[in-house]
């Protein structure tokens, strides 16, 4: 559709396409007809829905990761606070030998083996040096525990950027939906106004292609 | 919200302006429709995090009860930990703080909102009348 002309097609920083707010429904019409015109915004609603609609998928993908991203690196995080607070530190707190499984450097837990079945694990922590990391397609690499934490903290603060950007977009899209809203509202204003104003002057022209035509009075 | 594109009433015509949309105007009513869809999405996240406050603070007075010498199962990801009670609490503590600082992160937001978005309305309403329909 080269229509409208005027105004270079701008588009937003992920080249979604802005519909251009013109001074004057006319503006719109040109010499096309009120019906086409209409029709046409009709269309690009249609156009822009669609795209909302993609987006809001990818958005709602990445509100799923998010808590999953945020899982691994507040364990690793934990690990790491394990590991150094371990060893050195707590002779002369109460750290006393009143609990058994509490010896340091070592760390109990109840991990899920499958969705409902836990297992017991032993973890030493002054021994642990790496974690191991799932990369997708099949891999999983071995990451020293800092190299691990900055890493998973730099693809969650990614995440969290396309998110924003997602959310972004569907502002933009939105933005552009009801600029079309409103030029639909006043080109069918203006077409009224019209029909009165050629009816009182008495020569209307039976240009009723438009037809919900409440110029009656 | 939008210029509404039902057919007026004679008298609800008569109290809609003739004014027409501006570009200012048409800003105006693009920024209004952002806030508002915006503050839809950061209510709701306020919500969730507003429930995670409730049930934190829960914890935290279950533990108060909790028998010193037993280890807490305390859970980091999907794994349970067994941690001594004070490291238990510590990392409760922070948890909550984290949160706290959210919620009122959360609401701060809202309520800048909020104003602009009466502000706008005002402004909109007294350009359009019964001729723009801001609510909902």
């Amino acid at each position: 559709m080269a229509s409208t002309s005027q105004e270079p097609t701008s588009t937003n920083p992920r080249g979604i396409p802005t519909f251009p707010f013109l001074p004057t429904p006319q503006d719109y019409i040109k010499d096309s007809t009120v019906e086409a015109t209409l029709n046409r915004f009709q269309e690009m609603i249609s156009k822009y829905n669609f795209m909302s609609q993609n987006v809001e998928r990818r958005a709602a993908g990445l509100r799923e990761k998010l808590p999953e991203m945020k899982k691994s690196l507040d364990t690793v995080k934990f690990l790491r606070m394990q590991k150094e607070g371990g060893p050195d530190e707590g002779d002369d707190d109460e750290d006393e030998d009143d609990d058994a499984e509490g010896k340091e450097g070592r760390l109990d837990v109840t991990f899920p083996l499958q969705d409902t079945l836990y297992s017991h694990a032993t973890i030493n922590t002054s021994q642990l040096d790496s974690v191991y990391l799932w990369l997708g397609a099949n891999v999983m690499v071995a990451y020293p525990l800092a190299e691990a934490e900055s890493m998973l903290a730099d693809k969650l603060s990614k995440a969290k950027q396309s998110l924003r950007a997602a959310e972004e977009d569907l502002e933009f899209i939105r933005a552009q939906t009801t600029t079309l809203e409103v030029a639909t509202a006043r080109v069918h204003n203006w077409d009224v106004g019209e029909k009165r104003r050629l009816k009182a002057e008495g020569n209307d022209k039976s240009e009723s292609k438009d037809a919900d035509g409440d110029g009656d009075d | 919200m939008m210029l509404s594109r039902r057919v007026l009433s004679k008298e609800e015509e008569t109290e809609t302006t003739d004014n027409e949309v501006t570009k200012e105007d048409q800003e105006k009513i693009n920024e209004f429709s952002r806030l508002h869809s915006r503050s839809k999405v950061i209510e709701e996240e306020l919500e969730g995090k507003k429930k995670e406050k409730e049930d934190l603070e829960e914890v935290t007075t279950e533990l108060e009860l909790a028998d010193e010498d037993e280890l807490v199962r305390y859970r980091i990801g999907d794994t349970f930990t067994h941690l001594p009670l004070p490291t238990a609490q510590k990392l409760l503590e922070e948890s909550g703080t984290e949160v706290d600082s959210e919620v009122s992160r959360l609401e701060d937001e809202i309520s800048s909102m909020k104003e602009q978005m009466d502000a706008l309305k005002a402004h909109l309403y007294a350009r359009f009348g019964r001729g723009i329909n801001l609510e909902g």
